[in-house]
């Protein structure tokens, strides 16, 4: 069998320690613990679907399904954002007093993160079965190739976010107000139909575009859209390039704003 | 290569606002700044430093508060860079420098040994290998699965210091940490250390604490104002030193 080197296996179970830490701080001294992972979105779904079932309806088919496809993916994106804005500032003792990579902080929230997403996909696929008659075979590669895309485009842009925050900690205010603007600019709650037509190109510059549209297109239509994946991947490889050189750059004089 | 630790011609600036300029004053003082290019205040916390220590030798550190040496433990560690200058380390480097650093206190005391062994650079197995002897080492097995926010400073303090000389060091960094505990547990750690430095770990030791650094250092360096006044035998460095204090 092949065996990691001891450096690579130390990095494995550095992230993988981190992230542990993450989850399980988050639901320290709560009583039904991980639970909460998948009560969360099951009580959202449960709010969704009295608000759009009831009282406000859209023409659109299966509503309810239709915007948790892309609402879960996007939760993951937007907590992971606003969380891991702080994780370097939040970390000083760590990051004065020990050296490791101070990615793998960022990453580590990103990766808690994901676990809630990941609960979240029973409810999905409960909803396929009502819905489109059940997920297909496409879903086994789909999910975890979406979810690798989306990890490096977050990872880019919580690199600098996180990084500026050191130096400016505006930034953490900033993102709050700046996620609000990108979540209504994103086809989430609305189709990609209902934006006017001279304003579509517009749309796809912003890379959330063609991921949420992949993540849809999966769930709801039991399809893997290779084309708009393949746009979400190179503008994800960028990002995530500009954000570790980003990183690497700034990192240097983190002792001294910090 | 016997030098475990070589460093050059060190300079270390720290940006000396006290107060980062906010908005309101950035918008004030802007066509200043585009008229003429500012000079940004600077404190020199390490003024052109020079020494090496050799495998296997413990160098001694002394100076007042604010001479910079604890900015020197840091520019070692790697986790500050110089602004000019080089440090270079050989072997693995574990700071005794705040302890319990990785700690928090939510989390169980075997869950911090377990990721602080991890940040100290063990993997996981072997962490949880070497469980035992730590948790021995700490003297708190009976609290062990204990969140450490629930445990005595003393107590805190043991178990960071027995994960970090658990953890193989190479290059030992100690920052006035020899008291840690009761009485008869500082004779412990002090010879846990004083062991750690006969088997050849290189240690660089920041102390007030001038029998410490008499019984356990080969040479000592005396720092003054970011500068290297004095480098020589621990005898004669901590004579000078105290000379120069009593005067």
């Amino acid at each position: 069998m092949y065996k990691l080197s001891h450096a690579w296996e130390r990095k494995i179970d550095l992230i993988y320690l981190l992230t542990l830490k993450e989850v399980a701080l988050k639901y320290k001294r709560t009583f039904l613990g991980i639970f909460w992972s998948l009560l969360n979105p099951l009580l959202m779904t449960l709010v969704y679907f009295i608000a759009f079932k009831v009282f406000m309806r859209f023409k659109v088919d299966n509503y309810t399904f239709f915007l948790l496809s892309a609402l879960f993916p996007w939760t993951w994106f937007s907590s992971s954002l606003i969380i891991s804005a702080r994780s370097l500032v939040d970390n000083v003792s760590l990051i004065k007093k020990v050296v490791f990579p101070r990615s793998y902080l960022v990453a580590a929230v990103i990766n808690a993160q994901l676990v809630n997403l990941i609960f979240s996909i029973p409810i999905l696929l409960f909803l396929a079965f009502f819905y489109t008659g059940g997920p297909a075979w496409c879903w086994v590669i789909g999910i975890p190739l979406l979810i690798a895309i989306q990890f490096l485009f977050t990872l880019g842009i919580t690199l600098i976010v996180s990084i500026s925050n050191t130096y400016f900690r505006d930034i953490e205010y900033l993102v709050g107000v700046f996620m609000n603007l990108i979540f209504w600019m994103t086809p989430i709650i609305y189709p990609m139909s209902s934006v006017p037509e001279k304003y579509r190109p517009l749309f796809f510059l912003n890379p959330l575009t063609s991921l949420m549209s992949a993540w849809r297109e999966l769930f709801l239509h039991n399809t893997l859209q290779w084309k708009e994946s393949g746009i979400a991947l190179g503008m994800a490889l960028l990002t995530w390039g500009i954000g570790v050189a980003v990183f690497r750059k700034l990192e240097r004089r983190l002792d001294e704003v910090l | 290569m016997s030098e475990a630790v070589i460093v050059q011609n060190l300079i270390k600036k720290y940006p000396s606002l006290k107060k980062p300029p906010g908005f309101k004053q950035w918008i004030v003082s802007l066509p200043k700044m585009l008229s003429q290019k500012s000079e940004q205040p600077y404190f020199t916390a390490l003024n052109n430093v020079s020494f090496t220590v050799k495998k296997g030798e413990c160098l001694g550190i002394i100076g007042k508060n604010g001479a910079g040496k604890s900015t020197m433990l840091s520019l070692l560690l790697g986790t500050s860079f110089p602004s000019a200058g080089s440090v270079a380390v050989n072997g693995k480097r574990t700071p005794l420098l705040e302890l319990g650093a990785g700690f928090h206190p939510e989390l169980t005391g075997k869950e911090n040994i377990i990721l602080n062994g991890v940040l100290l650079g063990l993997t996981r197995g072997e962490v949880e290998a070497r469980l035992d002897s730590i948790v021995a080492f700490s003297e708190i097995e009976r609290f062990i699965e204990m969140p450490v926010r629930t445990y005595s400073s003393g107590m805190y303090l043991r178990l960071a210091f027995s994960v970090a000389i658990h953890t193989d060091p190479e290059v030992l960094l100690i920052d006035e940490i020899l008291a840690v505990g009761d009485e008869s547990y500082q004779k412990k750690s002090e010879q846990a250390l004083v062991s750690l430095i006969k088997r050849g770990v290189t240690t660089v030791f920041v102390s007030h604490n001038m029998e410490a650094v008499k019984k356990i250092c080969n040479r000592v360096i005396t720092l003054k104002n970011g500068q290297i006044e004095f480098e020589g035998e621990p005898d004669v460095a901590i004579q000078n030193y105290m000379h120069v204090l009593g005067s």
